[in-house]
């Protein structure tokens, strides 16, 4: 009487799998991905040289904005309209006193004004940008956040003869 | 009777059923694991990255052809240039990724560095890569001389290379 009742509970167990490692082993997975994708956080400024860009021997009909940055961060538009100050050395770039010296406004202004003057000679804007050897590489991506700002994306890059 | 029906309620057991918690999961995972692979480029510990206010999202890593400018030892924290002498040998400027290796170029090795760069884009037009897709990334350190950044610029010219992309952060 037992046996047979026995016999007839069996067939009721479903069979089951364990999830609960194959769930640690994904939620690992995933944590490590979020945090990968999160640190990936390198933003670009993009520039193309205007020698092969423009293809034709023909100089551009309207003249290229020319910025000079010294080795000690003064920038200079088109000869010598000063457009930003010399940054002191001591400062860290990441420190709000560096971002406030870096304020590149009235070169920005500039360059609007340049990109609006290509527009209506249905051109496009060329800036010359040339950079003492000394220069921190951090200041001449100012000038080309500068530049990306304005909408800029013709850009000549040189170096300046030594100081 | 009744006392026979409560001890059969008793031997259930509570369950969840995980299989959809489980769909959610793959599905995450499968977004991360795309998204970390799309926009991963070789990166240099030893480089502090600029950072800038303007600056737009790096969407896509294929195409790119990435070289690292170190700035003079005495400009990096005590602890990139103990990291930076174990890497790389007295005098490099600038650094590669050539599959699994780095390579270190010291400054007048700019002929190599060309080559390189050749090399890196026969790589990607191998690969199908449109060619206004290649580009040179330049990941230079903030305190890098521009000289040395000019430099790898007008070894990627010579290679014909004129798409640019300077790696930042975003200024917070």
């Amino acid at each position: 009487m037992a046996r047979r009742k026995q016999r007839e509970a069996e067939p009721e167990e479903e069979p089951q799998m364990n999830m609960s490692s194959m769930m640690d082993a994904c939620f690992l997975l995933l944590i490590y991905f979020i945090v990968a994708t999160s640190l990936v956080s390198e933003k670009r400024l993009s520039v193309s040289l205007p020698g092969n860009s423009t293809g034709s021997g023909t100089p551009p009909p309207l003249e290229p904005g020319r910025i000079k940055v010294e080795a000690s961060g003064a920038i200079y538009w088109n000869g010598d309209m000063p457009m930003g100050g010399a940054i002191n050395p001591g400062l860290d770039p990441r420190s709000p006193e560096y971002r406030e010296e870096r304020e590149l406004g009235e070169l920005v202004e500039a360059l609007k004004n340049l990109a609006e003057a290509a527009k209506a000679a249905d051109t496009n804007p060329i800036v010359m940008v040339e950079g003492a050897p000394a220069t921190p590489h951090q200041r001449i991506v100012d000038v080309m956040a500068a530049l990306s700002e304005a909408g800029i994306s013709t850009v000549g890059l040189n170096t300046a003869a030594q100081e | 009777m009744a006392k026979k029906k409560a001890r059969a309620e008793d031997d259930t057991k509570a369950e969840l059923n995980m299989s959809s918690m489980m769909d959610a999961c793959f599905l995450l995972i499968i977004f991360f694991v795309v998204n970390a692979s799309q926009i991963t480029v070789a990166k240099d510990p030893c480089v502090k990255m600029p950072n800038a206010v303007t600056c737009s999202e790096m969407k896509e890593a294929k195409g790119c052809v990435v070289v690292n400018v170190f700035p003079d030892v005495e400009k990096m924290d005590e602890r990139t240039a103990t990291k930076f002498g174990e890497s790389y040998a007295p005098g490099t400027v600038w650094s590669v990724s050539d599959g699994a290796k780095t390579i270190g170029y010291q400054a007048q090795q700019t002929q190599d560095l060309t080559d390189f760069i050749t090399k890196q884009i026969e790589m990607w037009k191998a690969k199908n890569i449109d060619p206004n897709m290649i580009r040179l990334y330049v990941r230079g350190d903030q305190n890098a001389p521009w000289e040395r950044s000019a430099t790898v610029i007008r070894c990627a010219a010579a290679a014909g290379l004129s798409n640019v992309v300077f790696g930042t952060l975003p200024a917070r």
